[in-house]
């Protein structure tokens, strides 16, 4: 593999190829990555979009894009990347395109899709090991009607259909397990607080071929309710008390590339958000707040044993 | 029919305010429709709420175009065209502001006769989208005279109920101050007649020429022609460099913003695209030298104004 062309946070992109403009509440933290994946893929990228926040990037007749965006049903995302690859295929061997002219595949999706309704169509896509990117932006959440529970809404958190004393009872699903079970050709998390981390992951993901998966976790001050300002501190938060692990997947390893020390108590994350501060008032939840707590613990302790 | 009115910003809670008020009308036993109005945007942008109220089945749907009553819970919205905050609005109308300036300070800048109530409204917190629904709806409530504010109270625990008691708390508090507030105006607002679909001004037919796609619509087919939508007017705070303080890391701030508005200018200096900006205020927290002050969107645009003005004298002279 070729040298980063990211050595540093001064070398990141200092002219954004997204359009401003966009209906993305302010402090959108998934704005923020797709923002950055595109100023790293660069103009020849075709986003296919599952029904989610992020197809009001593009209503028509406004577009922050400088090419196609196809917008598709929340299950179907893959099976649109599938046909946008195919005929580009058909069009590189027909010779009626050059390979300069070839597009980069993503698909732009929300975790409610990944982890749901999309979960088939991306299943079967990997399947047939097809070339293209898998963006999700993970708002935890069915954010555009209003925050619901999705398969990514993490444990103990409030949202409109879990609206009960102690948030939502079951997990988070795990995206990136599922994924890298599957043997991807590439799988990381990351986010758009840590853009370094995310212009360097992006690069990596772009100079392979095959199933690509880009898991981000996406701040959303909308959903999680916390003022707008606050959204890159969260996601650093987010990190820093290892509830949301950098890591990549490469050569069918998983490499954690930032391993919190001293990781800091989850509540220093939890205390920052609305959908959970029924764990601190009226009274302190011990046993959900410790239950968050036991599995953060023992995801890292699971790291280290194997790291050593 | 009664139509009300409320122009607010996304976060300010008007849609709520017309809920709450729509539930108090229904009580109080009449016919009634409450609706949001919004598009894609989000928090900070203009949008409207609307009721309508009346002691017969009400047949009329839509926006409310010829209002009786309109609150306006954020006066900067009066500069702002799209919001439409005096679209229809007639001799009749009151109008019902939440502002600090008095009534003759809006008199003088509006130019109209309506009857103008202001709901004396407390500084809101620097990072703050105060919430000021129930304050506006316990308003309009007043101004209508068809709610007691029994009827008030029992609307509001009703709507409020399913956030916890706290909330319930805060929202009967407001609701009885904007109750309170309005008792001058108490039942001043009058209905108007119903507008049957006969009634409306047919607009006349516009003919338009065909015109080849790539002159008639070359906006539509422009790469990122979503700047052409400008966000900076979802703005209530503006993040104002002082470049005495700043380092000009600017891939620390420019990176930090989630819209990408925040470019270099000729001499290495962040440069904020104000056209855009939505006034998140993530470089204002993520500045390592606090080089960004947060200030008021009304405040920053006169001081800009004033600005401006005393270049043109100071070039005219
Ligand atoms: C089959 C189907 N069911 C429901 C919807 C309504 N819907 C539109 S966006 C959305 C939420 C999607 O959640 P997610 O994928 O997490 O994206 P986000 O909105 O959070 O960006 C839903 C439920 C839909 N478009 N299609
Ligand atoms: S609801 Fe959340 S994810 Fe959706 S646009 Fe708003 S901030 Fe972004
Ligand atoms: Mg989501």
């Amino acid at each position: 593999m070729t040298e980063s062309q990211f050595k540093a946070a001064r070398d990141l992109p200092s002219n954004h190829l997204l359009g401003s403009g966009t209906a993305m509440c302010a402090g959108c933290g998934g704005l923020g990555a797709v923002r950055e994946v595109y100023d790293v893929l660069g103009e020849n990228t075709i986003f296919i979009n599952a029904a989610g926040c992020m197809t009001l990037l593009s209503v028509y007749p406004f577009t922050p894009f400088r090419g196609s965006w196809l917008y598709t049903a929340m299950a179907s995302a893959p099976a649109g990347a599938q046909g946008v690859r195919d005929a580009l295929d058909i069009r590189l061997a027909q010779g009626t395109l050059t390979k300069d002219e070839d597009l980069q595949v993503v698909v732009l999706t929300g975790d409610g899709s990944a982890g749901g309704m999309g979960l088939s169509a991306t299943s079967a896509a990997i399947d047939r090991q097809l070339d293209f990117i898998y963006l999700c932006y993970d708002n935890e959440g069915y954010g555009n009607t209003g925050q619901q529970t999705s398969a990514a809404t993490p444990h103990g958190a409030r949202t409109a259909t879990d609206p009960q004393a102690g948030g939502l009872p079951g997990r988070k699903k795990d995206l990136f397990a599922i994924w890298t079970a599957n043997r991807p050709a590439y799988a990381a998390t990351a986010l758009a607080a840590e853009p370094l981390d995310l212009a360097r992951k992006i690069e990596t993901a772009r100079d392979l071929t095959g199933p690509r998966l880009i898991l981000t976790l996406a701040p959303c001050p909308t959903g999680w309710g916390f003022e707008p300002a606050r959204s890159v501190e969260i996601g650093r938060l987010a990190v820093r008390t290892g509830i949301f692990p950098l890591k990549e997947y490469i050569d069918g390893r998983v490499v954690h590339n930032r391993i919190p020390h001293p990781r800091l108590p989850v509540e220093d994350y939890l205390k920052t958000q609305q959908r959970f501060a029924h764990l601190f008032e009226p009274r302190r939840d011990e046993k959900r707040i410790g239950e968050i707590q036991a599995a953060v613990d023992a995801y890292w302790q699971e790291v280290e044993e194997n790291n050593a | 029919m009664y139509r009300i009115r409320f122009h607010g910003r996304g976060g300010q809670g008007m849609k709520t305010a017309s809920r709450l008020l729509g539930t108090a009308l229904f009580k109080s036993g009449l016919e009634v429709q409450d609706a949001p109005k919004y598009g894609a945007e989000r928090r900070g942008a203009p949008m409207l709420a609307f009721v309508r109220a009346d002691r017969r089945p009400i047949h009329e749907r839509g926006t409310v175009v010829s209002p009786d009553l309109v609150l306006v819970a954020d006066e900067t919205l009066f500069q702002v065209p799209v919001a439409g905050v005096m679209a229809g609005v007639k001799a009749s109308t009151v109008l019902a502001i939440a502002s600090q300036k008095p009534e003759n300070v809006w008199r003088d800048r509006l130019k109209i006769d309506s009857p103008i109530y202001v709901l004396p409204q407390s500084e809101a917190a620097d990072d703050e989208i105060p919430d000021v629904s129930a304050l506006i709806a316990g308003a309009a409530a007043r101004l209508t005279g068809l709610v007691s504010q029994e009827v008030l109270r029992q609307a509001v625990e009703e709507e409020i109920a399913p956030y916890g008691p706290k909330a319930v708390a805060f929202n009967l508090r407001a609701a009885g101050e904007g109750f309170g507030a309005m008792a001058a105006g108490e039942g001043s607002v009058g209905e108007s007649l119903d507008q049957g679909a006969d009634s409306y001004d047919k607009p006349d037919w516009i003919d338009l020429d065909l015109d080849l796609a790539a002159t008639a619509a070359p906006n539509v087919y422009a790469a990122a022609n979503s700047v052409l939508v400008r966000t900076g007017l979802w703005r209530t705070l503006r993040p104002v460099l002082d470049p005495e303080n700043c380092g000009k890391c600017v891939w620390v701030c420019g990176s930090s913003c989630p819209d990408g508005v925040i470019g270099v200018d000729a001499n290495g200096y962040p440069d904020i695209d104000y056209q855009h900006c939505k006034g998140c205020m993530i470089c204002v927290v993520q500045c390592p030298r606090h080089a960004f002050a947060a200030i008021p969107e009304q405040d920053a645009a006169e001081a800009a104004q004033a600005a401006q003005m005393a270049q043109m004298e100071g070039t005219a002279s």
